[in-house]
C-alpha cells in the first residue's frame, strides 16, 4: 500500500537554492573579516625526506608577513579522523613523507607577499629512499615511512565466517582472478578553504571551514592545539562539495587557528586546485585477488579476498575504509563461507582517504567483473546470476547484517528489463554491449565517539519552525531533506522551516557527512523532535478536541482526530492556545538518535549488524566502443534503486546523476598519474573528468521499500549509487568487443591495444 | 605601478586602483565585494569564474581588469533585478539544476550568454557550449534541463 | 594562483606595439591571454612587460574577396568559425576552430594566439612549487630536458588545434615590425625546436593570417583526438585537404612534434593517385616517419603513434565518401 504524504516525497527545490543561484551564497572564501590575513603553506618537493633545517628569518623579515611557523613549533600532538588511526601532524615534524608534505606557514597581509615569503623559507632536506609500489612497501626492507609500523603496514584486517575451504571443494567452478583500481580524485569545485578568528580575552576561536566534519573537526581542533573543545567553536558555511575529501582536519584549519591565535587577527587560508590535487585526500589505489566458488548453477558457496590498499602517506580514515571495503562484500550477494584478509599499507604518495563509496567501489568492481568472468566461464547470464544469489529481507545474514528491507532482486530484474537485456546482451553488433552490476551501502558507519545525532525543533507563536541540527549540508540536500521530515511530522507546509546547522556553538552534535548517514540518523532525530513536539501541542489541545492526545493527527496545517479531518484545530490556532496556557514559547522538542549497530573493528571479532539499514540497487549501462580510436561512450545507465523511500525524488535523483558521472570518471576517465610520487595531472585540464559531453541518457527507478528503521521509511541514498557504474561499464565493454578489463580506468589505449591482440589471436 | 581603471559592473561604475597582475575575478571579489563569482581552478579550465563581458561568456580568472575597462561586465549578482529571480534562475530552482551551488554562478552565466544569443537553442548546442562548465555534483542532466526549459516560460517573467 | 608582477601597456597601434617589444626583449603580447596567463600564473613565463592587443580591433575580421580569404590576428576563433565562408567553404579551419578548448576559449581565444601558442610539456606546464621537485628544465630558463634526459634540448609539444588545419589550406601570415609587414608561408614560422618555437624577429608580431583561393576548391577535415570533447588539447590532430580538380592532396599533423607540421612523405606518395586502398595501406608508414614523438605528456608514444595514422585515414575515408 503506497503511503502518501504532504511533503516527504515530493520534489521540493533546495532550501537553500536561491542563494547559490543568485550568488549570495556564503562558502569559506566568501568569508572576509577586517584585517584579515592571509596564510599560505610551504610544501615538500621530495617523497621521503628528513627535514634537517628550516630558516625563516628571510620570510619574517619580509614586510607585511605577520607570522610563520614551522612543525618544530606545535605541539607533539597527532591526529587523525579515526582517533585509533591517529599519525599526521598539521606541519611536518622531523621528515616528510610525501611530495606535497606541509613543512611550515606563513601569513601576511596579502596573498602575494604571503607567496613572496614561501619563497624566502629555506629548507635543508636529507633526501631518504622512497616507496611508490603498495606490494614493495609491505616488503621487508622497504624504506620505513612511519617508526614504529612493520612493513608499512599500519592496518591488517581479518574476517572470517563458515569454511572457504570446504565451500571451495564443492564448487563446480573455482576462480581467481586479480584486479586493479586507481587512485581518483574527489576534485571538488570548492577548493579546501578555513577562516579562524580568535578572541584573546575570552580565549575562544571561531573557525569557519568547508568541512563534512564540523565536530570531529572541533575535537581534532581542540586536541591539536591544546585548548579545551568548549572554546573551540566550528561552523560550517555553504561548502562547494566533498565526496569524503573534506573528511579530516587538514593544514588549513590548524595553521589558520595557530595563526589568529598569535596575532590575534582574523585568518583565512585557501588551497590552490593544485593542492587539493595532490595534498588532500584520494580514493584508495587496490589491488585485490577474488578467489570464488561457485555450483553449476552459478550460486556463490564461498569467497576469498586478498587485498592491498595503497594508503599514500598517512592513515586518514584507513581502519573505516578497510572495514567497509571488507564487510561490504556480504551485501547484496549471499555468501555463506568468507574469508577476507586486507592490508592498508603505506607508500610515499598523496594520502588516500573517504572517497564516495569509501572502500567499497573497489571491492564491487572486483566482485562484480568476476560474477561476469564467472558467469561466461559457467555458460550463465550474468543478470540471472545476480538474481539467483540476491540476499532476501529478513534472512538471517551470514556476517550478522540485520535487514530488514531489500529490493535487491527485483532491482535486478528491474534494471535488466529497462536496458534491454534480453533483446541486447550477446546480440548486439560488434562495438554495442550492456552490461551491469550490484550494490549495497550502509546508512552510515559508527566511528568511535560522535555516533549520535542530535535535532532540536523550535516552533514560535506565529508558527514558523527553527530546526537545530548538526548536520553538515555539503550540497546534497540534507539541510532540506531533515526540514521535509520535519514538516511532515508537524504536519505543516514545507516553506514554515529553517534550519540552522553544522554549528558547534549552536547546534546540536551530529557525527557529519561521510558512510550516508545524514538522512537516517539526522533525518531521525530531527523526527523524533519534531513529533516531541508535537506531543506537546496534543496534549495542550486534546481537551479542545474532546479527545486524547493519542489519537490526534496533524496534517495539513490542521489537528484533528484520525479519520475525522473537518472537525480540526488549525495548527496556529493551537499554537495560540498554547501560548495562553502560559506554556513558553517557542515550543521545544529536543531528540537523538544513534544507530543500534556496532563499531566497525568490533565486528571483526564478532558477528553483528553493521549499519541501521542498507540501501540496494543494480545499474545496467549500454556502452558504444569506438574501435577505431578506442574511446568508450557510455549511451545509457539505468539505475533500478532501492533506498526505502526518496524522502526527495529530485534530490536523490540528483545524487544518482551525479554517482553515474563520478563513475563513469572511474571507469574511463580518471586516474592520477603519479611518477616518482610526484602526481603529473594535478589541474582540471590535465585530470579531465566527464563533461556536459561525455554524458549518457540516465534513468531511474525507484523500488520503494519502506524501511522502518529510516525516518518515512528512507534509506541512504547517493553513495551506493557510485558503486556499480564503474563495473556495469566494464561488463558492458566486455559484451561490446569481448574483451575482458580487470583494471581501472579503461583508457582508450587499453582499448587498442587489447583489440590489436585479439586481432593477433585469430 | 599600481594603476587606477574604471570598470561598469551591473550597470554600477567603480573606480579601483589595482596593480596590473590582478585578473577581473580578483577585482570582482577582493576590491568589488561580489562574492559570487567563484574560484574553482583560477586557469582557466573549469567556467566556475565566468562572467558577461558585452554579453559574452568570459573566464575572469585569466581576463586582467585592466582589460576589462570599457565594457559592459555583468556578474552573477547583475542577473536578479529587485530581488526576482531571473528566468533562468527560477528554472535552475524548480528543476533542481544545482547541489553544492559552487559552479552555479558561473553555469547560469553561461547560460544567460548562450540563451541571449540563442533564445530557443538544441540540447546539442547548449551541451555544446556548456562544456566548459565542470560540475561534480549534477551529473550535468539537471542543469542542461534547467536550461532548456526557460525558453517555455512566460514572457512577463521577462 | 596569482600572476606575477608586470608592467602593463596597451597600444594603439600595432606599430606602437612593435617598438615596446624592440625596446624591452622580455616584453611579450597579449591577445586572449587563455595561453599566456595561465604559463605566466606558473611562473614559467615571466615577461617584465605584458602589450595588451585588446585595443587593436581593426586587427578583428575575417575578409573575402575574389576567393581569397584574410583574417585578422585577433578575431576571436568564434567569429572564425561562424563565418559562413569559413564553415562552408574551409570545413577544416572551421572544425579546428570549434575544437579548441571550451566556448569559453572560443570566445576569448584569438587565431593568432592560438597558432602562436607555446609547446607543452608534463614537466613544463606546472607550478612553480611542482617544478621545484627537479631542477628547472631547459624551456623554463634551466639547462635540463627531464623528456630527453639530455641538457640544451627541448623536447616539448606543439599542441594548437588551428595550425594544421591552416597548413593544409596553404595558409600564410602576415608578420609585422618596425620595418613594416611580409607574408610568409605559415610553415616558415615554426622553428621545431621546443624552447623557442616560434622563429619571429624582435619586434614582429602577427598581424594576418590568409588562405589562398585555392583551399575553397578541395574538401577539407580536422580531426582531434583527446580524452574529452571539449576543454582538452589534442592527444593528436589531424588535418586534411584533397583537392577537388586535381588528384592532390595535404596532410597536417599536431601535438607530435615540436611544431605542427606537413606529412609531405605521405603527400608525395598521394600526388596523382586516387583516394582509396592503396593511399590508405601507405598512411601509417609514411606519417610515423615524418614525426618526432617525444613523452612530452602522459599520453604514450604508442597510443600517438597509432591515433596519427587512423586519424588522417578517417578523414581520407570521410573525403572518399563526400567526392
Amino acid at each position: 500500500m503506497k503511503k502518501e504524504f504532504n511533503v516527504v516525497g515530493h520534489r521540493l527545490p533546495m532550501i537553500d537554492a536561491a542563494p547559490k543561484v543568485t550568488g549570495s551564497a556564503q562558502f569559506t572564501d566568501d568569508l572576509v573579516f577586517p584585517g584579515m590575513l592571509h596564510g599560505k603553506l610551504l610544501r615538500s618537493p621530495f617523497p621521503h625526506a628528513k627535514i634537517l633545517n628550516v630558516d625563516v628569518s628571510k620570510a619574517l623579515r619580509l614586510p607585511g608577513v605577520k607570522g610563520v611557523v614551522t612543525g618544530a613549533e606545535i605541539p607533539d600532538r597527532q591526529y587523525g579522523i579515526v582517533p585509533k588511526a591517529r599519525d599526521e601532524y598539521a606541519l611536518a615534524k622531523g621528515k616528510v613523507r610525501y611530495i606535497g608534505d606541509e613543512v611550515a606557514a606563513v601569513c601576511a597581509i596579502d596573498q602575494e607577499i604571503a607567496e613572496e615569503a614561501l619563497d624566502l623559507i629555506e629548507v635543508d632536506y636529507e633526501e631518504l629512499p622512497a616507496v611508490f609500489d603498495v606490494r614493495e612497501s609491505i616488503k621487508e626492507g622497504a624504506p620505513v615511512i612511519h617508526e614504529g609500523v612493520a612493513n608499512n603496514t599500519s592496518f591488517a584486517i581479518k574476517k572470517e565466517f563458515g569454511d572457504v575451504e570446504k565451500a571451495f571443494a564443492e564448487s563446480a567452478l573455482v576462480s581467481e582472478d586479480s584486479f586493479y583500481s586507481q587512485p581518483v580524485n574527489h576534485a571538488p569545485m570548492e577548493p579546501h578553504a578555513a577562516v579562524a578568528q580568535y578572541d584573546p580575552l575570552r580565549g575562544q576561536l571561531v573557525l569557519w571551514s568547508s568541512t563534512q566534519i564540523p565536530f570531529f573537526l572541533r575535537r581534532n581542533l581542540a586536541a591539536t592545539l591544546q585548548i579545551p573543545e568548549s572554546k573551540v567553536r566550528v561552523i560550517k558555511p555553504k561548502v562547494g562539495g566533498g565526496f569524503g575529501q573534506k573528511i579530516d582536519m587538514f593544514a588549513k584549519d590548524f595553521c589558520a587557528a595557530w595563526f589568529a591565535m598569535k596575532t590575534g587577527r582574523p585568518v583565512k587560508f585557501v588551497y590552490d586546485r593544485d593542492e587539493v590535487f595532490i595534498a588532500t585526500r584520494q580514493r584508495h589505489p587496490m589491488y585485490l585477488t577474488v578467489k570464488t566458488g561457485m555450483s553449476k548453477d552459478g550460486k556463490i558457496l564461498g569467497q576469498q579476498f586478498l587485498s592491498y590498499a595503497d594508503g599514500g602517506a598517512y592513515n586518514s580514515t584507513a581502519p573505516t575504509m578497510m572495514a567497509l571495503s571488507c564487510f561490504f562484500l556480504m551485501v547484496p550477494y549471499h555468501v555463506p563461507n568468507l574469508l577476507y584478509e586486507g592490508y592498508h599499507v603505506y607508500t610515499n604518495k598523496p594520502v588516500g582517504g573517504a572517497m564516495r563509496g569509501h572502500g567499497i567501489p573497489q571491492a564491487r568492481f572486483a566482485v562484480e567483473r568476476q560474477l561476469d568472468l564467472m558467469a561466461d566461464r559457467l555458460n550463465l547470464d550474468p543478470a540471472e546470476v545476480r538474481f539467483k544469489n540476491s540476499i532476501k529481507a529478513g534472512e538471517p545474514h551470514p556476517g550478522g547484517f540485520v535487514i530488514n528491507t531489500c529490493g535487491f532482486g527485483e532491482s535486478v530484474n528491474l534494471a535488466a528489463e529497462a536496458i534491454g537485456w534480453k533483446e541486447k546482451r550477446g546480440k548486439l553488433p560488434f562495438g554495442r554491449g550492456v552490461g551491469m552490476g550490484g550494490a549495497s551501502f550502509p546508512s552510515g558507519v559508527t566511528n568511535m565517539s560522535h555516533i549520535s545525532s542530535g535535532a532540536v525543533v523550535q516552533v514560535g507563536q506565529d508558527g514558523g519552525v527553527n530546526v537545530l541540527t548538526g548536520a553538515a549540508d555539503i550540497g546534497q540536500g540534507a539541510e532540506t531533506v531533515i526540514a521535509q521530515i520535519v514538516a511532515e511530522e508537524l504536519g505543516v507546509p514545507f516553506e514554515q522551516i529553517r534550519v540552522t546547522a553544522a554549528d558547534t556553538g549552536t547546534t546540536p552534535l551530529d557525527p557529519g557527512t561521510f558512510g550516508s548517514g545524514v538522512t537516517v540518523r539526522a533525518g531521525n532525530a530531527a523526527r523524533i523532535a519534531a513529533a516531541s513536539v508535537r506531543t506537546k501541542i496534543f496534549e495542550c489541545i486534546a481537551d479542545e478536541l474532546e479527545a486524547n492526545p493519542e489519537d490526534l493527527v496533524a496534517k495539513d496545517g490542521k489537528i484533528f482526530v484520525t479519520g475525522s479531518p473537518d472537525i480540526n484545530v488549525p495548527f496556529s490556532k493551537a499554537l495560540k492556545i498554547y501560548q495562553y496556557r502560559d506554556l513558553p514559547m517557542p515550543l521545544v522538542g529536543r531528540a537523538s538518535w544513534m544507530a543500534d549497530t556496532k563499531e566497525p573493528t568490533t565486528l571483526f571479532n564478532e558477528p553483528g549488524n553493521f549499519s541501521p539499514n542498507y540501501s540496494f540497487m543494480t545499474q545496467a549501462a549500454e556502452v558504444e566502443v569506438d574501435t577505431n580510436t578506442g574511446k568508450v561512450k557510455v549511451l545509457k545507465m539505468v539505475t533500478a534503486h532501492d533506498c526505502g523511500r526518496p524522502i526527495n525524488p529530485m534530490l536523490v535523483e540528483g545524487q544518482l546523476e551525479g554517482s553515474i558521472a563520478g563513475g563513469m570518471g572511474q571507469a574511463l576517465y580518471e586516474d592520477v598519474i603519479v611518477e616518482k610520487g610526484q602526481v603529473m595531472n594535478p589541474s582540471f585540464l590535465d585530470y579531465g573528468f566527464p563533461t556536459t559531453l561525455e554524458m549518457p541518457e540516465m534513468g531511474l527507478i525507484d523500488i520503494e521499500t519502506d524501511d522502518p528503521v529510516g525516518p518515512f521509511g528512507a534509506k541512504e541514498a547517493g553513495e551506493g549509487t557510485q558503486l556499480s557504474p564503474a563495473p556495469a561499464i566494464v561488463n558492458a565493454i566486455y559484451d561490446a568487443i569481448g574483451v575482458n578489463f580487470n583494471e581501472l580506468p579503461v583508457t582508450p589505449e587499453k582499448i587498442l591495444k587489447a583489440l590489436e591482440e585479439k586481432k593477433k589471436q585469430k | 605601478m599600481k594603476h587606477v581603471i574604471t570598470l561598469k559592473v551591473n550597470g554600477d561604475i567603480h573606480e579601483v586602483l589595482i596593480s596590473p597582475n590582478q585578473t577581473l575575478l580578483e577585482v570582482l571579489r577582493d576590491k568589488l565585494g561580489l562574492m559570487g563569482t567563484k574560484r574553482g581552478c583560477d586557469l582557466g579550465a573549469c567556467g566556475a569564474c565566468t562572467v558577461l563581458i558585452d554579453g559574452e561568456a568570459y573566464l575572469s580568472c585569466i581576463l586582467l581588469a585592466m582589460d576589462a575597462t570599457e565594457k559592459e561586465i555583468v556578474t552573477i549578482e547583475g542577473l536578479s533585478e529587485s530581488g526576482e529571480l531571473h528566468p533562468l534562475q527560477q528554472s535552475f530552482v524548480e528543476i533542481g539544476g544545482l547541489q553544492c551551488g559552487f559552479c552555479t554562478p558561473g553555469i547560469v552565466m553561461t547560460a544567460k550568454a548562450i540563451l541571449d544569443e540563442e533564445p530557443s537553442p538544441t540540447e546539442e548546442s547548449v551541451k555544446r557550449k556548456m562544456a566548459g562548465n565542470l560540475c561534480r555534483c549534477t551529473g550535468y542532466k539537471k542543469v542542461i534541463e534547467a536550461v532548456m526549459s526557460v525558453p517555455g516560460r512566460k514572457e512577463g517573467q521577462r | 594562483m596569482r600572476l606575477p608582477k608586470f608592467d602593463y601597456r596597451r597600444p594603439e597601434s600595432i606599430q606602437e606595439a612593435s617598438i615596446i617589444l624592440l625596446d624591452d626583449p622580455s616584453a611579450r603580447v597579449l591577445s586572449g591571454g587563455t595561453d599566456l596567463l595561465v604559463n605566466m600564473k606558473y611562473k614559467v613565463e615571466t615577461p617584465s612587460t605584458i602589450v595588451s592587443l585588446k585595443s587593436l580591433s581593426e586587427l578583428n575580421y575575417v575578409r573575402q574577396a575574389n576567393g581569397v580569404l584574410r583574417i585578422g590576428a585577433l578575431t576571436p576563433l568564434k567569429i572564425v568559425y561562424n563565418d559562413t565562408f569559413v564553415a562552408q567553404k574551409l570545413p577544416a579551419l572551421a572544425i579546428a576552430a570549434a575544437s579548441v578548448g571550451s566556448y569559453h576559449h572560443q570566445i576569448m581565444g584569438t587565431i593568432g594566439g592560438n597558432l602562436c601558442q607555446q609547446t607543452r610539456c608534463k614537466y613544463f606546464n606546472q607550478s612553480k612549487w611542482w617544478r621545484s621537485s627537479r631542477e628547472t628544465c631547459f624551456k623554463a630558463g634551466g639547462d635540463m630536458c627531464h623528456v630527453a634526459k639530455k641538457e640544451h634540448v627541448c623536447y616539448s609539444t606543439y599542441c594548437g588545434d588551428v595550425a594544421p588545419a591552416l597548413l593544409v589550406l596553404n595558409a600564410e601570415v602576415v608578420l609585422t615590425g618596425k620595418g613594416g609587414s611580409k607574408q610568409v608561408p605559415l610553415e616558415s614560422i615554426f622553428s621545431g625546436e621546443g624552447k623557442t618555437p616560434l622563429k619571429l624577429e624582435p619586434g614582429e608580431i602577427l598581424t594576418e593570417i590568409f588562405i589562398p583561393e585555392q583551399a575553397a576548391d578541395g574538401f577539407s577535415t580536422y580531426k582531434k583526438f583527446a580524452n574529452r570533447e571539449s576543454i582538452d588539447f589534442p592527444i593528436v590532430g589531424a588535418a586534411f585537404w584533397t583537392s577537388r580538380t586535381s588528384l592532390e592532396s595535404r596532410v597536417a599533423l599536431t601535438a607530435v612534434d615540436r611544431k605542427p607540421l606537413r606529412a609531405r612523405q605521405l603527400e608525395d606518395f598521394m600526388k596523382g593517385k586516387r583516394l582509396g586502398d592503396e593511399v590508405i595501406e601507405a598512411v601509417d608508414g609514411l606519417v610515423a616517419k615524418e614525426t618526432r614523438l617525444m613523452m612530452s605528456s602522459t599520453d604514450s608514444i604508442s597510443l600517438k603513434r597509432q591515433l596519427m595514422g587512423r586519424l588522417v585515414k578517417a578523414a581520407i575515408r570521410e573525403a572518399m565518401g563526400g567526392i
